[in-house]
């Protein structure tokens, strides 16, 4: 029996509470404090990575000037369920061997350009909704990419000098031209 | 030790004793402290004072843990309250929890709870309607439930009353079967609801869809200002406290204003055990109260109680409150206590969407959330083959969406892009529904909540009338939504388990006659005159409307009688 089928055994036999990847490698602890999912550092570079690929720093700032890549842990962690959570383990394992296959190299030692090329693909696939996917790849792929979107467009950078978000509105106006609104 | 004892009965003795500092227990508070009279207030939950109180008011959805969402353990522990709409990671330390105060679902019912000062006042939908002749005539005419003991004439100068304080928006409609109030201006309908509102009135006879009321300070009077409150800003976040007082609540009016009075004693943390009989006097003479903190038991007294816990836990009060002369609950000579439990139907509705009015939008927020088309149905006469009617909720709306597509710059690029949706239209039906004895709440014989309280078994169902009136619903608003013009139309019917609607009525019915109902016409126990009951539990039926408005009036016409009472010394 090789090591990871002993790993996720032994999961199902204690009915761990918490998440166990199916590809652990023992590289060291991850930065991000989680409650119920388990990544190495490796796995977490690979979600920082991707965060980044998808939002990068430009003349703008990209995912880990924000903290986004922390948001999409955060989320994962608290607001998803456990087979969704389970989904997201196994689909970071999938994404990093389809990587890995792909550019000769490891995700986290791939340039940007690499990278960005490879994340392209999983995207245009994510959106086809005739593509099919054996693995979880996707599947984990949306969610940090929804999670992604939903971090930045909720944040206060975003809020602020991207749109402006008004707390205290102070009018309702039920008659407003379209012609204004493209104005502003 | 004697002298204590008297010392401490003193002090544990008032003028009027309110249960329940919500919507209708803060106007009590408020009418009695307003007259003079030394009132307790008694509060199940926690205080929750005005501004000090809302802790998330101000945020911006960064600032949430989670940008609003709540925890999954949160959602998976509470699958009661986690249907509600407005338990979310802004508001869900107003909601009860459904561990914290378990009952006995016999038929599904999503029983939605805020116990707290303020009650579910915090986190009403706002909506105010009065009603009518015609909902008031409606038992009497079709021969259900039984007659109202008062008609419109006798409420409506407390829907004035409590309107003028209160603060209602609304347009002077001149309809028969949804009655004018003291408005504040009305928050006017848009192009997409104004065109329908038209359509309606020039293809339909007595159909009307008019600029939704409620209670929101479009514009606020001397009086509103006296009490601390200031213009509605349109934030429309009011589930989370309004920090302008914008809308009515119990924390923001009735409350602190019979704090001010110096006459109002406001107890948190008090669970009513049971309303205290004595055989003698043949009356009440106090309540008892189990502290939720240390869980002892207190007695408290007065000449006059008011019954405002919210519609359920007064009739669980009232159940629970046994003694030699009323063995099945306090005034339950008819044993219709518990019974005829009735609530709204919300499980239909309908959307689709509009080509026309492109050169229109709206700008900011409507607090009143569009158009309101009151009951047309069954109206003047029976004529369908169902009995009574529904109201529909309308608005109209388009949104700046994105696009997430791409990665990258692409990506970036397409969440700022400005894309204006077209017109969407919505409505939601809101059905009033046929009280039944066999929908009902009692008590469990051995269950019991974390305060020694029995549970509540609550019965209570939909049936074939409320099928009907559903599937009407669905007809008439897709025959209109056809000829108005509108396109793929999508009707929905859901459902939903009674009570989610958080309109919960009934139980201890108002009456005539003492052998079929609990409560006489103000309010008081047919059977033991110095206990009122003036929230949800008193309703006869259910009528359409929102109710609180009503919940309102009643109280404060109930407390006005209990002060007249006091007066003649009659309690």
């Amino acid at each position: 029996m090789n090591r990871r089928i002993a790993i996720r055994n032994m999961a199902l036999i204690l009915g761990s509470a918490a998440i166990l990847p199916s590809c652990l490698t023992d590289k060291g602890k991850p930065v991000v404090q989680l409650k119920k999912l388990k990544v190495d550092a490796d796995q977490e570079k690979v979600v920082n990575n991707l965060a980044e690929t998808i939002l990068p720093k430009t003349d703008t700032p990209g995912a880990a000037e924000l903290g986004i890549n922390l948001f999409v842990f955060k989320m994962i962690d608290d607001c998803y369920d456990k087979e969704h959570q389970a989904d997201f383990i196994k689909g970071l394992c999938d994404f990093a061997d389809a990587a890995k296959k792909q550019l000769g190299k490891s995700f986290n030692e791939a340039t940007v350009a690499e990278r960005t090329a490879f994340v392209n693909t999983v995207d245009i696939n994510a959106k086809n909704e005739k593509y099919k996917d054996v693995t979880k790849l996707t599947a984990f792929y949306k969610m940090v990419k929804d999670q992604t979107v939903f971090g930045y467009t909720t944040s206060k950078y975003f809020m602020t000098k991207q749109i402006v978000y008004e707390l205290v509105p102070g009018r309702y106006n039920a008659y407003f031209p379209v012609k204004k609104l493209a104005a502003v | 030790m004697a002298n204590l004892n008297i010392d401490s009965i003193k002090d544990r003795t008032f003028d009027a004793i309110v249960i329940g500092s919500g919507m209708s227990g803060g106007w009590a508070a408020k009418e009695f402290t307003d007259k003079g009279l030394k009132t307790l207030v008694l509060e199940r939950g926690r205080d929750v004072k005005h501004l000090k109180d809302y802790p998330t008011t101000n945020l911006y959805p960064w600032e949430f843990p989670h940008h609003g969402v709540l925890p999954d353990d949160v959602q998976k522990a509470n699958p009661i309250v986690n249907r509600c709409y407005a338990f979310g990671e802004d508001a869900a330390h107003f909601f009860v929890k459904d561990a914290e105060h378990p009952y006995v679902q016999e038929k599904p019912f999503d029983w939605i709870r805020g116990y707290q000062t303020g009650g579910k006042s915090l986190l009403w939908a706002r909506q105010t309607q009065r009603w009518s002749e015609f909902d008031f005539e409606g038992p009497a005419r079709d021969g259900f439930a039984v007659d109202w003991p008062i008609r419109y004439a006798d409420i409506a100068p407390w829907y004035s009353y409590v309107e003028k304080f209160a603060g209602i928006s609304g347009n002077r409609d001149g309809l028969a079967e949804l009655p004018d109030g003291e408005f504040l201006p009305a928050f006017p309908l848009n192009a997409v609801e104004t065109f329908f509102s038209n359509h309606i009135k020039k293809n339909y006879k007595n159909r009307h869809v008019i600029s939704a009321r409620c209670a929101h300070l479009s514009k606020p009077n001397q009086i509103h200002l006296d009490q601390g409150r200031g213009q509605c800003q349109e934030r429309i976040l009011c589930q989370r406290g309004c920090p302008f007082g914008g809308y009515f609540s119990a924390n923001s009016s009735t409350i602190p204003w019979a704090l001010r009075s110096g006459h109002c004693t406001l107890r948190p943390h008090s669970v009513v055990e049971s309303i205290i009989y004595d055989e003698k006097k043949g009356k009440a003479t106090g309540v008892r109260v189990i502290d939720a903190n240390t869980k002892e038991a207190i007695e408290y007294y007065a000449n006059v109680i008011f019954v405002n816990a919210a519609a359920l836990n007064s009739n669980l009060i009232l159940l629970n409150s046994t003694s030699h002369r009323f063995p099945n609950g306090l005034g339950n000579d008819s044993g219709t206590l518990g019974k005829y439990v009735a609530f709204h139907n919300y499980s239909a509705h309908i959307n689709a969407e509009y080509d026309g009015a492109k050169e229109w939008t709206t700008d900011g927020r409507n607090p009143a959330g569009g158009g309101y088309m009151p009951r047309f149905r069954n109206v003047y006469k029976q004529e369908t083959n169902f009995l009574r009617g529904y109201a529909a909720g309308f608005s109209a709306y388009r949104w700046e969406q994105h696009s997430s597509d791409g990665i990258g710059e692409d990506l970036k690029k397409n969440l700022v892009k400005k894309d204006l949706s077209g017109w969407h239209v919505g409505s939601h039906m809101m059905g009033e529904t046929i009280p039944k004895e066999t929908n009902f709440v009692a008590l469990d014989k051995s269950l019991k909540d974390p305060f020694g309280v029995p549970q509540l078994r609550i019965s209570v169902d939909y049936d074939d009338n409320d099928e009907k009136m559903k599937k009407d619903y669905v007809e008439q608003m897709t025959e209109m939504f056809t000829s108005a013009g509108f396109k793929n139309i999508q009707a929905s019917t859901d459902h939903r388990a009674p009570g989610l609607d958080i309109h919960e009525m009934g139980g201890v019915r108002m009456g005539k006659d003492p052998k079929t109902s609990m409560l006489d016409k103000w309010h008081r126990l047919h059977a033991c005159s110095n206990v009122y009951v003036t929230d949800g539990a008193s309703m006869t039926s259910t009528g359409c409307q929102n109710p609180s408005l009503t919940y309102m009036a009643f109280t404060a016409r109930a407390v006005d009688h209990a002060i007249g009472e006091m007066k003649k010394g009659n309690i």
